[in-house]
């Protein structure tokens, strides 16, 4: 089996502000393999996002890549230029957003906006990106694609709109699609649609499909293998069903703690985690969720542990579970 | 989008009443059942002059006399001079399109240049050159525009043929006896009214192109655009400065007003034979009622241009057009 | 937007927020105000005619030795820094420096009273149009349309004619268009602070229309009125220079920058000074208020940056 297909090696993103340099990706590494799904989950601040816009080299002043590598297909995408990289965006590796409402741009057709890709990266006529936009548009389930395709995108719901954008990231048959919490901003119902739509495009074409979100439900039911940031820096990551069967880094055991449960006695507490999410700007010293970490040591405040092997299929940053100490049941 | 046009034009009927109701009402303030021309005659006996006033309908009561005046306007009909009778029309006629081809270039000129400079200073935001920019356009609007013109031709005609040198001719539409074809004659001589008229709109549209380009780059679409993988170039230019310019055409359209009059300092300045000008001239003798029908005339062209701007912006927003 | 408070809340027990916070608001927005350079820069230049204007006579007879209509036909045309005249004089050997301190009093004086008037009619109009809606706001608003169809140099070419106006007149006379665009601005802010919890509130407790508009309303739309009355200022004087130029507003002998200016162009070869100093000194009068009002624009609503 051929080596993965994309490889982030300890990428470090920073923000240089008047206020202090923000490190909001600090020391990252992953794998991705064709065809796979990774579900990225995180709060708010955890740097997820910042990954996937470091990958795709989006990430403007007064934002850097200060270190690291970004290998696909055999390039350092940290290290092209700029029009090199415009090459690879929405043509290799394709990324959609979370709010469809504002992504799309509201003066242009959604049939044109769906095939620009095809006009910019395989140099189709007009009519041709228009027709195979249709085309794709039909795959993605949106019903009378060639009316649909003519109409603005105000005319579109926010269901149908991500579905767009989602047909917009396909047109050129990516290997590599990241989706930054796309179903965030849409009702319950739809979500499920959405979901269901990025599982079946995983599936027929093949494409390995990154999903950041801070929703665990959305990568139990999507995701084979899962990675947990917090502050800036993965702290556990394996196949998805042994991260949520056995947790072992105390922040994804208390954050599946959290979650109320259907089963749960009426009167028992809700089980937040206790505490706020890091400064960036001024982390804590050690490891980063000490102060919150039910099973915080004293090593844990001065030594930031590494991520390490964990159990079988497991990887964890943490000084107490590495010991050998196992969470008990969440 | 028919459905928004219908509105706006119905919207438009009150405020077409409203005016020419003021304009009545203060033209009886200013000059009651005056009859132009009445009073050159000595011979005129009294009886003679109720008689001329009842022929001409002075003596009827007001809401009668407003109804032939707004029958008249919308047949095109102004009034009549104070000082010698004539037609209101027909000067209005003879002067506007000298008026248009002045205001007109100007408004071009002011959205041809505003959009560049406003977009550089957007995507040079706070470089050297967009302070600079920022700094011109803040010193542009508060340069008095008569003064200006009043500079530019104390340099450009007066001080150049002084030195011997070329110079632009101080004003006027075209050199008497040109009969008006000499297309370099009027180029040259509608150089500086333009640039003075447009001094002003430069100063607010560009900054104006600026903050609304600014503000359409933050937009989320702009993010979606760059992760499809094209040029900054198309991104800037294709995406974001269609979104943009939206606000500077209703902008623009707002500004018409001061456009059709606006013109009359101008005008003065530079003796171009226009509306305003006239406006003026007729002023300075008390011509009450062309004054007035000139007025008149003006606010109604002022109603049509912003219903012009209301059909531009629906046309280029689809989210109007195709509602 | 704004925090919806009133600046004091004495006789209205159950404000849902707490008075104090209304007062930190004004205070966030002048230590805004404060903290910018330029602001405060442009804020003292205008001070500064301000108070030209206000001791005109003063510095005339300390400074001038003269007032600004006594001729010297010996002595016309005379270029800056010759003896007693420090900026020259002109055509009839009037000195240029006092009659700009007079002027002074002129547009300053003009160009404030307008902005007043403009702000207080305006906000009247508004503040009722906006609180009752419904005809009234219907009627008010098409009539605001009407004025403001009507361009405004033509009405103020025509109330000159009609009305041969003195300083006051002719602060009058701008305002009679001004207010129009002040109306709008405050009608629509009315309209969204209208509905807030607070007004219900008060309402519920039984305070009279008069009492809601002036006592809470008013203070919620005062920023509109302060930013919109700084900018405004630079445009008045503009317009009354402009209307003295072509005669038609203040005339001579009583001075003013614009009338200054009139007929200029005659005497170029004579004097370029002339032409130069009125000029000169309404463009820095209406850049200190223009970037003075910019200031507080963005002390009051820095988002808008």
């Amino acid at each position: 089996m051929p080596g993965p297909l994309l490889g982030v090696h300890d990428l470090k993103t920073q923000f240089f502000t008047p206020e202090g340099v923000v490190k909001a990706v600090d020391g990252v590494s992953f794998e991705l393999n064709a065809g796979e799904t990774l579900g990225i989950v995180g709060e708010s601040g955890s740097g997820k996002s910042v990954t996937a816009m470091s990958i795709m080299r989006l990430i403007s002043p007064p934002g850097r890549i200060v270190e690291g590598r970004v290998l696909y297909d055999g390039r350092d995408l940290a290290k092209l230029s700029e029009s090199e990289m415009q090459g690879i965006r929405g043509e290799s590796i394709a990324m959609i957003f979370q709010d469809p409402m504002t992504s799309l741009n509201p003066v242009f057709k959604v049939g044109w906006q769906v095939g620009e890709p095809l006009m910019l990266h395989r140099g189709e006529s007009k009519a041709k990106a228009f027709a195979s936009a249709v085309s794709v548009l039909a795959k993605v389930g949106i019903p009378s694609p060639g009316d649909r395709a003519r109409d603005y995108p105000h005319h579109f719901s926010g269901g149908m709109r991500q579905r767009a954008m989602i047909a917009m990231g396909l047109t050129t048959t990516p290997k590599v699609l990241i989706a930054d919490e796309p179903t965030t901003a849409l009702d319950v119902t739809i979500q499920a649609q959405i979901l269901e739509l990025l599982r079946t495009v995983n599936r027929e074409f093949g494409t390995a499909t990154i999903l950041i979100t801070h929703n665990l439900g959305v990568v139990a039911g999507m995701c084979e293998r899962v990675m947990v940031m917090y502050a800036g820096k993965v702290v556990e990551s394996g196949p998805t069903e042994d991260v949520f069967a056995h947790p072992t880094h105390p922040y994804t055991w208390s954050l599946l703690r959290s979650i109320p449960r259907l089963d749960a006695e009426r009167h028992e507490p809700l089980k937040p985690i206790e505490g706020l999410p890091p400064d960036l700007i001024d982390l804590p010293s050690g490891c980063a969720f000490h102060p919150r970490c039910p099973f915080a040591i004293e090593k844990c405040s001065r030594d930031v542990p590494p991520l390490n092997r964990v159990g079988d299929s497991q990887l964890a940053a943490c000084w107490v579970t590495q010991s050998g100490t196992e969470l008990p049941h969440a | 989008m028919l459905k928004y046009l219908l509105s706006r034009v119905v919207a438009t009927i009150p405020v077409v009443i409203g005016v020419t109701v003021v304009t009545f009402v203060v033209m009886h303030i200013a000059a009651g059942s005056y009859v132009p021309g009445l009073d050159l005659n000595p011979n005129l006996k009294p009886e003679d002059e109720e008689a001329i006033k009842r022929y001409l309908g002075l003596d009827r009561p007001w809401p009668e006399q407003y109804l032939t005046w707004i029958g008249g306007v919308i047949h095109g009909d102004f009034g009549r001079s104070m000082i010698d009778g004539s037609l209101v029309s027909r000067h209005i006629g003879d002067r506007l399109p000298a008026t248009l081809e002045l205001t007109v270039t100007a408004i071009l000129l002011g959205v041809l240049i505003s959009i560049p400079l406003g977009v550089t200073g957007a995507l040079r935001r706070g470089s050297k050159l967009d302070h600079a920019l920022t700094a011109m356009s803040v010193g542009g609007f508060a340069i008095p525009g008569f003064w200006l013109g009043l500079m530019l031709i104390l340099f450009f005609s007066v001080q150049l043929q002084a030195w011997g040198l070329p110079f632009l001719p101080s004003g006027g539409v075209m050199t008497p006896g040109t009969g008006g074809g000499d297309l370099l004659d009027r180029i040259v001589h509608l150089i500086m009214p333009a640039t003075v008229l447009s001094f002003v709109y430069l100063s607010i549209w560009s900054r104006f192109t600026r903050s609304s380009m600014l503000e359409v780059l933050a937009q989320d679409y702009v993010r979606t655009a760059r992760a499809k993988g094209m040029s900054e170039r198309r991104v800037v230019y294709l995406h974001a400065l269609r979104n943009a310019v939206i606000p500077l055409v209703t902008l623009v359209g707002l500004e018409l007003p001061s456009l059709v009059a606006g013109g009359l300092i101008v005008e003065v300045v530079f003796s171009w034979p226009g509306i305003g000008k006239l406006l003026y001239e007729r002023a300075i003798q008390t011509d009450y009622s062309t004054v007035l029908g000139i007025t008149t005339f003006a606010a109604l062209l002022v109603v049509a241009g912003n219903l012009l701007a209301d059909f531009l912006y629906a046309f280029l927003d689809p989210r109007i057009r195709y509602a | 937007m704004i925090d919806p408070i009133a600046v004091e809340a004495p006789q209205v027990p159950a404000q849902p927020v707490p008075a104090h916070v209304g007062r930190s608001y004004w205070r966030a927005a002048f230590s805004r105000l404060r903290r910018n350079r330029i602001g405060m820069a442009s804020g003292a230049l205008l001070l500064f005619f301000v108070l030209v204007a206000l001791t005109a006579p003063l510095i005339a007879g300390f400074i001038t030795h003269t007032n600004y209509s006594s001729q010297d036909l010996t002595n016309t045309f005379a270029s800056p820094l010759s003896p007693g005249h420090l900026l020259g004089t002109d055509d009839l050997g009037r000195d240029t420096l006092t009659r700009l301190l007079f002027g002074a009093q002129v547009s300053m004086g003009i160009g404030f009273l307008a902005v007043f008037v403009s702000l207080a009619i305006g906000a009247a109009v508004g503040l009722v149009a906006g609180y009752y809606g419904g005809l009234i706001d219907g009627l008010l608003m098409r009539f605001v349309d009407v004025i403001l169809a009507i361009p405004s140099i033509f009405l103020f070419i025509l109330m000159s004619i009609l009305f041969k106006p003195s300083t006051v007149t002719l602060a009058l006379i701008i305002a009679s268009v001004g207010w129009g665009s002040i109306a709008r601005l405050v009608r629509g802010e009315v309209l969204s602070v209208r509905t807030r919890d607070f007004m219900v509130a008060t309402r519920a407790l039984g305070a009279s229309d008069a009492r809601l508009i002036i006592r809470h309303l008013l203070p919620n739309v005062l920023h509109v009125l302060i930013v919109f009355g700084s900018l405004y200022l630079g445009s008045v004087i503009l317009t009354e220079a402009a209307l003295d130029f072509l005669g038609l507003g203040i005339n001579p002998p009583i001075p003013s920058w614009g009338n200054m200016l009139t007929n200029s162009e005659t005497f170029f070869f004579h004097s370029r000074w002339l032409v130069l100093w009125p000029g000169v000194t309404i463009f820095l009068a209406v850049l200190a208020a223009n970037l003075f009002g910019n200031a507080v624009r963005d002390a009051f609503d820095p988002r808008l940056r």
